[in-house]
């Protein structure tokens, strides 16, 4: 089929490509069928969750190992029968980007990652609960190959 | 505002297919219990407050130039399988 996006013009989306949010994300109830294009050049680090629904609504969404090494989120019992997830190997998690306009600093939504199971083309933003995770978590700058000055906002440091 | 009040064991219907049941009061903490279809999303109302605000600011704070983000240190694990051609 033909989808009309605002970011890429007209776009080819097969079937098996489009992804059901049967509550959409918060905020954005009523979108319920996105697609993911990749970032050029970013080597499956950066996608963008388009939505079928609204030309104009796309979110640029990040893998989070890249950027969050030891983040582990332990997603409900809710949420995995809400996804019928029954292998945790068809679960694919992006986290939502935020750009600061102001300093140019890039988050990440660690609280609430988007969680897609790959097998059933199903997917929902899920809340991480008693994980103490931010949801703006910082992406290093680019200038900070090494990272060093990153962050580490997985969850296993103790809740305060 | 509608205002019930219940005790334990007692439901409030919303609508024909959501039930909220208060299953324990304990000191100033009330366990409710959530009967909701598949499509009608449930959260805790400061966290769903948060997440919009996010999502709205998040929708709203990218274009199509993509030329700052940052290279991850690692390799991208789980990524998504290959697009279908």
């Amino acid at each position: 089929m033909e989808v009309v996006t605002d970011r890429f013009g007209e776009l080819e989306v097969t079937d098996d490509q489009v992804l059901s949010f049967p509550e959409g994300v918060p905020g954005f109830n009523d979108a319920h069928e996105f697609f993911l294009v990749p970032v050029p050049d970013s080597d499956g680090a950066f996608w963008w969750l388009q939505s079928i629904d609204h030309p104009h609504l796309a979110f640029l969404t990040a893998v989070p190992w890249g950027f969050f090494e030891d983040y582990e989120p332990e997603l409900s019992e809710t949420d995995q029968d809400a996804l019928g997830l029954d292998d945790p190997d068809d679960a694919l998690v992006l986290t939502v980007l935020t750009v600061h306009r102001d300093d140019r600093k890039v988050t990440a939504n660690l609280l609430g990652p988007v969680v897609i199971n790959q097998a059933t083309r199903t997917g929902r933003q899920v809340v991480l609960m008693d994980q103490d995770l931010p949801v703006q978590a910082p992406l290093p700058a680019p200038e900070d190959g090494a990272g060093e000055d990153a962050p580490n906002d997985a969850g296993d440091d103790p809740a305060e | 505002m509608l205002v019930l009040t219940r005790r334990e064991n007692q439901s409030i219907m919303i609508g024909d297919s959501i039930v909220v049941t208060v299953l324990e009061i304990r000191g100033d903490q009330v366990r409710l219990g959530i009967r909701a279809p598949r499509d009608v999303p449930v959260h805790r109302e400061e966290i769903y407050a948060e997440l919009q605000r996010e999502n709205r600011a998040a929708a709203a704070s990218v274009s199509e130039d993509v030329g700052f983000l940052p290279k991850p240190k690692a390799a991208a694990e789980r990524r998504p399988r290959p697009q279908p051609e």
